[in-house]
């Protein structure tokens, strides 16, 4: 039996292809995503886009319906909550909305946000939800368009500007039986609007679960948004994330990713340039250890004139986990004087690591200035010696560089409590991983 | 202006000039099936190992599909309408220079060839001084003084067959891809090249190349072993446009290099490359590759490739032996609607091994030029070390260049370093050069050669004059 | 020599007039400064003396030995002579000091039916002219600008003009970016390759390098326009009262030219 058929009659597949009643939320979402389905391959390693990952994470595991699968009630959840959103939080569990547990006060004139669910009659969601999707051949997307349900809703109306981040948390309980999530989030920004979000990851036990979030993302003319992007799901999860934003004239968008978590995962994201004049960043930062895969493919698309993007992702393997990267730059025909900049990093600190990266540039036209430079290496042993004769251990001196390189990455994110706890974190890898000595 | 006419008129023509009318084929079946490959071992006299390999060959391609993971689109060939020997070609003499297509003569005088040998590249009979075989002769001696052997495949089959049997598609082997395949099954000739122990190569390995083994067809295979301590360099191919009937060439080259030894290998491919409209045109699927067998080994690739409407290959290096060198250096340039797809593999296996890539692509008119390599850092290369420069250079508004580095380590106490830029011939260059007195046209090629000096000074002497004219001439006219 | 008729010029395919009727008329021997804050013009009127395809001239003519230019390629008026020293030299990596030379001397040299010089002869000669601008030799075989500082790039001009010998030098801005010691060297350069068969224009926004190359003429541009012409003294006048001092000027006079 060859793996796709294997996929096809698992429960994975036969769970998103179950037909729901057609008076259900978001029926024609979850019909039409259905029905791409049936004509949609699980992906394989013959693919080129899948080639270095391993999915046998997910093939192996036998995923339940979250109803069925036992879920433990939620506690703590307050600990994850940031200061800055006070007013403006949006809690799922498990994929599902928590009323009691948001708070959805008032956050300036024309800033419009809560459950997905509640806005379905909203001309906007009507408008845009599952529209700006576009992950060619793509089963992830389409098992969260079969299995939509709850989602986080951000509408800033014209020169709306969110007095406070919003901060959309998710996060996943241990269970009987593992289970899929499939979280959405859709935000749309109107011209000259402005917004932070937080969208954080947390994997509250360490059991295997499956969650599949879809972001769409609108950045309209002048409009600006930063989107932080945190994944701390539990060491056994399976985290497939598909972000797309697409950004018209004069607007920013700027998204920084954290990978902490999860045993594998795999991120997809994706900024489609609609107009010139545009300015957005996809930056990085992947910290991981024991069997760890993370896996980022991403495409910065230049289909206009005038636009400056730029991407640094930054890696630290350990132990036997395994990075991937695959960083797409497009210019299209007649996207002139298109500035773009990718820089993949990465250090390798193990024997049994294994670092993958394909930085690719595709360019079409003539008048513009792109690069990318990729690097794999450990820590530069002259500076380790530099450290050690200033009097630290040379465990110390590794940890301080494997810090100090971590770190570049998360300067830009501005939410002082994010970025103070992103330090925290970082910190915590690099003790974590100082302890274990060299294996030659 | 008129140069580029010239050039395109020619290439773009059919050869009025006697090469195409009156070669003569014996008589073969068309298509491949194991009888076809039977007779071709048949008609080369071979052994019977020789025999069993290709059919070894023939029956591993049978099971293979046509890849198709590379960046380029093409009409794929028909196997079964494909004639896949031809006896050697029996060119017309011609009787003087005179007799020449001026356009070709301009061409050769553009490029600076010598006039002996635009004699011989045009097919016109030479005097006593300077023939073909007269200088063959001096040159075997001069070798065979040193040790060197040198000779065809078809040769080194009859009379080294033990370097044969230990050495044919020990780097590349039969199974390799589709078209390594093909040409383990049907090769139609090459070069063979030994170097013994301690033997510096007494000359660079093309004056011969370049004159006398303008014909080995299609499906070429070369094989060069450099034993221990020794030294070799070798260049194929020619600035001068070649035209060939055959439009599927799928060549395989094949070096070993042991202890210390070192094997520098240049290509220079101008083949056809196909009308404005991309009919026609050579179809080059070359495998490569080289083997750093011993310690302290060295296989450098250099590469020129401006001709072809269709260019797949990858030189690659397999770095085995401690302390061993691979590099590659390579300049693709792309016109009208060529397509290449070029680079390079550098598989890091022993100790300290170091790679070094420069690429240099440039694409103008309406084709795509694209780079793909891989740098593979196996568990074991302790201290292994590469770097990489990718730089792609637009010429115009419809032209695609694309960069594809796959990077693999396994290994956490190596370097990897990789960069890439694209940029583009800028309108204030060609204004700052203009005003100091230069034309448009001489300004572009200033900027180009300029832009690929870093492969271009690794070519041998004679050859990088040459070469420097030659992007030049690919590239007139494509600005403005 | 250099003669401007009523020039207007601007932005090719942008429509955005630059030069607004400048006239001019400069002989064999004499050095002209032209003056002019930032936007004047100054600067695009070098460019379109040179020929640079960014800018088109919709009216007016200029005329070199009595001959109209407008026609030409830049190549073309390189070769009859005429020599910009960039604001800002262009950097073309790869390409060496040397052969950008050895190319232009040997295409303007076969031009003007003067004899082309083998690389031997033509490493003899620039050496020469090396002294001329204090330069280091290991300037000759590295990448034309490329890497170079500011100072060096300006003075890398200058050594370019005495290798080529122009009938007409254009220096656009060669002081600025330049510090004393430097600008000295540039200026000492400039002085001794001045001879009676040619011309010289100094485009500059201030009066320092005045100190050192005494024109014989200084133009104010303003808005596309010569709106003062006189000699030395003038510039210093600028110096002491600024340009805004000629708006009263210009004013109280009446009359624009």
């Amino acid at each position: 039996m060859t793996l796709n058929k294997q996929i096809e009659l698992s429960v994975l597949h036969n769970l998103a292809a179950a037909e729901t009643a057609p008076e259900e939320r978001w029926a024609d979402i979850r019909k039409e995503s259905r029905s791409a389905l049936s004509q949609t391959a699980f992906p394989h390693r013959k693919i080129e886009e899948w080639r270095f990952t391993d999915l046998r994470p997910i093939t192996r595991t036998e995923f339940v319906p979250l109803e069925n699968a036992g879920a433990f009630p939620v506690s703590g959840a307050e600990t994850y909550f940031i200061p800055e959103s006070e007013g403006s939080r949006l809690v799922f569990v498990n994929g599902r909305y928590q009323e009691e547990l948001s708070s959805t006060g008032p956050l300036g004139k024309g800033v419009i946000f809560g459950n997905l669910a509640e806005y379905e009659d909203n001309p906007v969601v009507q408008e845009y939800l599952n529209k700006l999707l576009n992950y060619e051949e793509d089963v992830f997307s389409l098992y969260n368009g079969a299995l939509l349900n709850d989602g986080a809703f951000i509408h800033l109306e014209k020169n709306a500007k969110a007095e406070a981040p919003i901060q959309v948390l998710h996060l996943y309980t241990d269970s009987a039986k593992p289970f899929v999530a499939t979280p959405r989030l859709l935000v749309v920004a109107e011209e000259e609007s402005d917004l932070t979000i937080v969208e954080d990851h947390v994997g509250l036990g360490n059991n295997v679960y499956m969650t599949l979030p879809v972001s769409e993302v609108k950045v309209k003319e002048g409009a600006h948004i930063h989107h932080v992007r945190l994944q701390r799901d539990s060491e056994e999860a399976v985290h497939v994330s598909r972000p797309i934003a697409y950004v018209e004239k004069n607007s920013e968008y700027h998204a920084y990713t954290i990978t902490l978590g999860a045993r594998l995962s795999r991120n997809e994201p994706r900024v489609v340039q609609e107009d010139e004049e545009v300015d957005f960043t996809l930056d990085g930062l992947v910290l991981i250890d024991g069997n760890q895969i993370a896996d980022t493919h991403s495409v910065m698309d230049h289909r206009f004139a005038h636009g400056q993007s730029h991407q640094l992702h930054k890696v630290v393997v350990n132990g036997n986990a395994h990075s991937i990267f695959n960083g797409k730059i497009f210019v299209r025909k007649d996207a002139q004087k298109i500035d773009s900049f990718q820089e993949n990093r990465n250090l390798l600190l193990s024997y049994e690591g294994l670092v993958n990266t394909k930085p690719q540039l595709e360019i079409f036209a003539d008048d513009v200035l792109c690069s990318h430079g990729a690097t794999i290496g450990q820590l530069d042993p002259e500076e380790v010696f530099y450290l050690q004769s200033r009097g630290m251990t040379e465990e110390k001196a590794k940890e301080v560089l494997t810090y100090a390189f971590a770190l570049e990455t998360i300067e830009n994110v501005k939410i002082e409590s994010v970025h103070k706890l992103l330090i925290e974190e970082v910190n915590r890898y690099t003790r974590a991983n100082s302890i274990q000595k060299e294996t030659v | 202006m008129s140069e580029t006419k010239a050039l395109e008129t020619m290439i773009g023509e059919e050869y009025k000039y006697g090469f195409s009318t009156d070669i003569e084929y014996e008589e073969f079946p068309l298509g491949i099936n194991e009888d076809v490959v039977r007779l071709i071992s048949e008609k080369k006299n071979e052994p019977e190992w020789m025999t069993e390999f290709r059919l070894n060959a023939y029956r591993a391609w049978t099971e293979m599909e046509e890849p198709d993971w590379f960046n380029a689109t093409y009409e794929k060939p028909n196997f079964e309408t494909l004639q896949f020997y031809s006896a050697p070609k029996h060119r017309p003499k011609l009787d003087s220079l005179d007799e020449v297509d001026p356009k070709i003569r301009e061409t050769y005088e553009k490029l600076g060839i010598p006039l002996e040998e635009q004699k011989m590249l045009a097919g016109v009979a030479v005097d006593a001084v300077f023939d073909s075989v007269s200088v063959f002769t001096s040159f075997k001696e001069k070798l065979a003084e040193a040790g060197v052997i040198f000779c065809s495949i078809s040769e080194a089959i009859q009379e080294y067959p033990e370097l044969i049997k230990k050495y044919m598609g020990s780097v590349v082997p039969v199974r390799d891809n589709f078209y390594a395949a093909l040409n383990s099954a049907v090769f139609s000739d090459g070069s063979f090249c030994y170097v013994p122990k301690d033997t510096i190569c007494p000359m660079e390995l093309s004056t011969y190349f370049r004159i006398n083994n303008m014909n080995s067809g299609q499906f070429e295979r070369t094989l060069i072993i450099a034993e221990e301590n020794s030294h070799v360099s070798y260049l194929e191919g020619c600035t001068a446009p070649m035209y060939d009937e055959h439009q599927l060439h799928a060549a395989v080259v094949e070096l070993v290099a042991l202890d210390n030894a070192e094997i520098k290998y240049s290509t220079i491919q101008n083949w056809y490359s196909g009308d404005e409209d991309g009919k026609g045109g050579i179809y080059n699927f070359v495998t490569k590759r080289g083997a750093c067998r011993g310690k302290n080994s060295k296989i450098s690739w250099t590469q020129l490739e401006t001709g072809s409407a269709v260019t797949l290959k990858y030189p690659s290096v397999i770095l085995q032996g401690d302390n061993s060198i691979g590099e590659f250096y390579s300049v693709a340039v792309t016109n009208k609607k060529q397509q290449a797809d070029t680079g390079t593999k550098m598989i890091h296996i022993g100790k300290n091994t170091k790679s070094t890539i420069i690429s240099k692509g440039i694409s103008a008119g309406n084709s795509n030029n694209s780079y793909r390599g891989l740098v593979k850092f196996n568990r074991k290369a302790e201290n292994a070390r590469n770097f990489s420069q990718c730089d792609s250079m637009l010429i115009g508004q419809t032209c695609g260049a694309h960069t594809f580095p796959y990077i693999e380590s396994a290994n956490p106490t190596g370097k990897i370093e990789h960069e890439a830029t694209t940029s583009r011939v800028g309108e204030d260059q060609i204004f700052y050069l203009q005003q100091r007195g230069i034309s448009e046209d001489d300004a572009i090629s200033l900027i180009v050669n300029g832009f690929c000096k870093d492969v271009l000074k690794e070519l041998p002497m004679e050859f990088a004059v040459e070469a420097n004219k030659l992007l030049g001439i690919k590239l007139e006219g494509s600005v403005g | 020599m250099l003669e401007l008729k009523d020039v207007y010029a601007e932005v090719e395919g942008e429509g955005i007039e630059i030069l607004k009727g400048v006239s001019l008329t400069i002989n064999k021997g004499e050095i002209h400064a032209i003056m002019g804050p930032n936007g004047s013009g100054k600067s695009t009127l070098a460019k379109v003396v040179s020929g640079h395809p960014e800018y088109e001239v919709t009216q007016g003519d200029i005329l070199f030995n009595g001959e109209s230019i407008l026609e030409l390629d830049p190549d073309e008026r390189a070769h009859a002579g005429i020599f910009l020293a960039f604001q800002y030299p262009v950097e073309v990596p790869g390409v060496t000091n040397t052969t950008l030379l050895r190319e232009s001397y040997n295409t303007i040299a076969a031009s003007r039916g003067r004899e082309e010089l083998d690389p031997l002869e033509f490493d003899d000669y620039i050496r020469e002219k090396l002294d001329l601008v204090e330069m280091n030799p290991d300037f000759l075989e590295r990448s034309v600008n490329t890497g170079f500082s500011g100072g060096e790039k300006k003075r890398n001009e200058i050594f370019q003009m005495a290798v080529l010998q122009p009938s007409l030098a254009l220096l656009d801005e060669t002081d600025s970016g330049l510090d004393i010691d430097a600008l000295r060297v540039v200026s000492e350069g400039i002085n001794k390759l001045h001879t009676s068969e040619d011309a010289v224009i100094l485009i500059t926004h201030y009066q320092r390098l005045l100190n050192y190359i005494v024109p014989d003429f200084v133009h104010v541009m303003r808005d596309g326009r010569i709106v003062k012409t006189g000699g030395k003294e003038l510039a210093l006048e600028l110096e002491e009262k600024g340009y805004d001092w000629l708006d009263s000027q210009t004013t109280v006079n009446g009359e624009v030219k």
